[in-house]
């Protein structure tokens, strides 16, 4: 598990989210990619029921590059708890209904081409809520380095190269305060966590 | 005239190599078939003799050997086809066909001219021997003998003194093999590596990322370490010197360590983190200054 970069793209007002991507991805096979599957990450929110106190929302996540397991998120004011656990949590989740309701129409998940480049991995996804476009994310993960601070101006340099210098390429929010940390896959789900928060504030299409 | 006394020189060079061949493998047949029924109660005693036997007459041949090859003179051009160009003037319709396969042969002993004058000016140049045979007196020979057969503790302090004098790079020493230290060293949060030691010379390094696990023979998964066991064996071969060992550990150690900024360095002749076409950090440090370079900016 190397260090990832979850970058937002932005799609021009008179273009389609697929051809955004079909350009992206004539971009990183022109510089020799190949691509290796898709992969998939999608968030389900619940909230616990208002008899149980203040309302608490728990997000459950799931990576195809994980698939065997479940993440799951607990939004408690200022800090975030997480669990990692295997996939019977989803069934765990269902015997809890009637404490923890699902927003449904919230299920967001990002899903595209998966592309392998030398050491990096790139994926190409298209978000979408409740079938709905709403942006690309733009996965990119440098897998032999475990340390964010040794290898960020390394992916700026990669990012910069492949999304243009129009893009401004910034550390995720989440990234900063794990800089001199070994880097996990919950890191990656946090910065997706990010991202999917940002695109449910929205309506339509989030450009920024 | 001269090129006829040329042809037997070489005939009866060719015949005593052959014959120094035949006396080797007969050396490593007997020893391969070990003792045998006919060596009878103190067989061992009659084994040796025997072996000692064999061994003698390849020293016998070896001498002559080398007698009839200091005889031959050493061709200064390549060979000359003398009057045998007029065999492409041949009428004879079964002997058309020696012409092309006499050039076919003059092609192949100027090629081999060509490639052993190239050989000899780089093995002549090159420093990386790693056998005693042109190491000078026998009073050194003997104690550079020794480096291959180190004592345990004192291949233990000199790896444990390098050990402490770096902070983030730590290195453990284990004996898997017999007396032959095996050392693995941990670089900060960015490399592992795995050195295989004969005496306090080193024998093999493989390098791989942080988050794999570490043996001797299976390369890494991630293109950069590959690419950083390549050079670290160029850097152990350079390093590599007989006669002061410990130098050449810790020189080598040294030029390790430098990987500590593997990623977060950019190289310092184009400036840019990653090469444009292989896509690789810059994986080649330089031997003395240790200044990060791309393995096709190094130049």
């Amino acid at each position: 598990m190397g260090v990832t970069v979850l970058q937002q793209y932005p799609v021009p007002e008179n273009k389609t989210g697929t051809h955004v991507i079909e350009l992206l991805t004539k971009r990183i096979l022109a510089l020799g990619a190949t691509q290796q599957g898709q992969f998939l990450v999608d968030c389900e929110s619940y909230l616990s029921h208002p008899q149980m106190g203040t309302t608490k929302t728990v997000h459950i996540l799931h990576n195809s590059e994980q698939p065997a397991s479940v993440f799951s998120i607990l939004e408690s004011g200022t800090k975030n708890i997480h669990v990692i656990a295997d996939g019977l949590f989803d069934l765990l989740m269902m015997k809890l209904s009637h404490q923890y309701t699902s927003k449904k129409q919230t299920k967001i998940e990002s899903k595209g081409p998966r592309f392998e480049l030398g050491d990096f991995c790139v994926k190409l996804g298209s978000v979408t809520m409740n079938q709905n476009f709403k942006g690309i994310l733009i996965e990119i993960e440098y897998r032999p380095c475990v340390m964010a601070n040794a290898v960020w101006s390394l992916l700026r340099e990669f990012l910069q190269g492949l999304l243009g210098p129009a893009v401004p390429v910034q550390p995720p929010q989440h990234l900063l305060s794990k800089m001199n940390e070994i880097y996990t896959p919950i890191d990656t789900i946090y910065q997706y966590l990010e991202h999917f928060s940002a695109y449910r504030k929205v309506t339509g299409m989030r450009n920024s | 005239m001269n090129q006829t006394i040329n042809v037997e020189q070489l005939n009866s060079a060719l015949t005593s190599l052959r014959t120094l061949r035949s006396s080797v493998s007969h050396v490593f047949e007997t020893l391969s078939n070990g003792l045998r029924a006919d060596h009878g109660e103190d067989g061992k005693d009659k084994f040796l003799m025997e072996l000692q036997e064999l061994l003698n007459n390849v020293n016998i041949n070896l001498r002559e050997l080398d007698q009839t090859v200091n005889s031959l003179p050493i061709p200064t051009a390549p060979f000359n086809l003398g009057t045998t160009t007029y065999l492409s003037q041949e009428t004879t319709q079964d002997r058309q066909a020696l012409y092309t396969q006499l050039v076919n042969s003059y092609k192949w002993t100027d090629k081999i001219h060509e490639y052993s004058s190239f050989a000899h000016t780089l093995l002549s140049q090159n420093s990386l021997k790693r056998s005693y045979i042109n190491s000078g007196s026998t009073k050194r020979r003997g104690k550079m003998q020794s480096n291959h057969n180190v004592a345990p503790v004192q291949v233990d302090n000199v790896i444990n003194n390098i050990d402490r004098s770096y902070s983030d790079m730590k290195i453990t020493i284990s004996r898997p093999f017999a007396s032959n230290a095996v050392v693995q060293i941990n670089l900060s949060h960015v490399l592992k590596a795995v050195v295989a030691f004969k005496g306090l010379l080193m024998e093999w390094v493989m390098v791989k990322g942080y988050g794999e696990t570490l043996d001797l023979w299976t390369e890494s998964r991630h293109h950069v370490f590959r690419k950083v066991t390549e050079n670290a064996h160029a850097a152990m071969l350079h390093f590599y010197s007989p006669t002061l060992p410990e130098l050449a550990v810790r020189s080598f150690m040294t030029w390790l360590h430098s990987y500590v900024n593997l990623f977060s360095e950019h190289c310092k002749r184009c400036g840019c983190h990653l090469h444009h076409t292989s896509l690789l950090p810059p994986a080649w440090r330089d031997f003395r200054t240790l200044e990060p370079f791309h393995d096709e900016c190094k130049q």
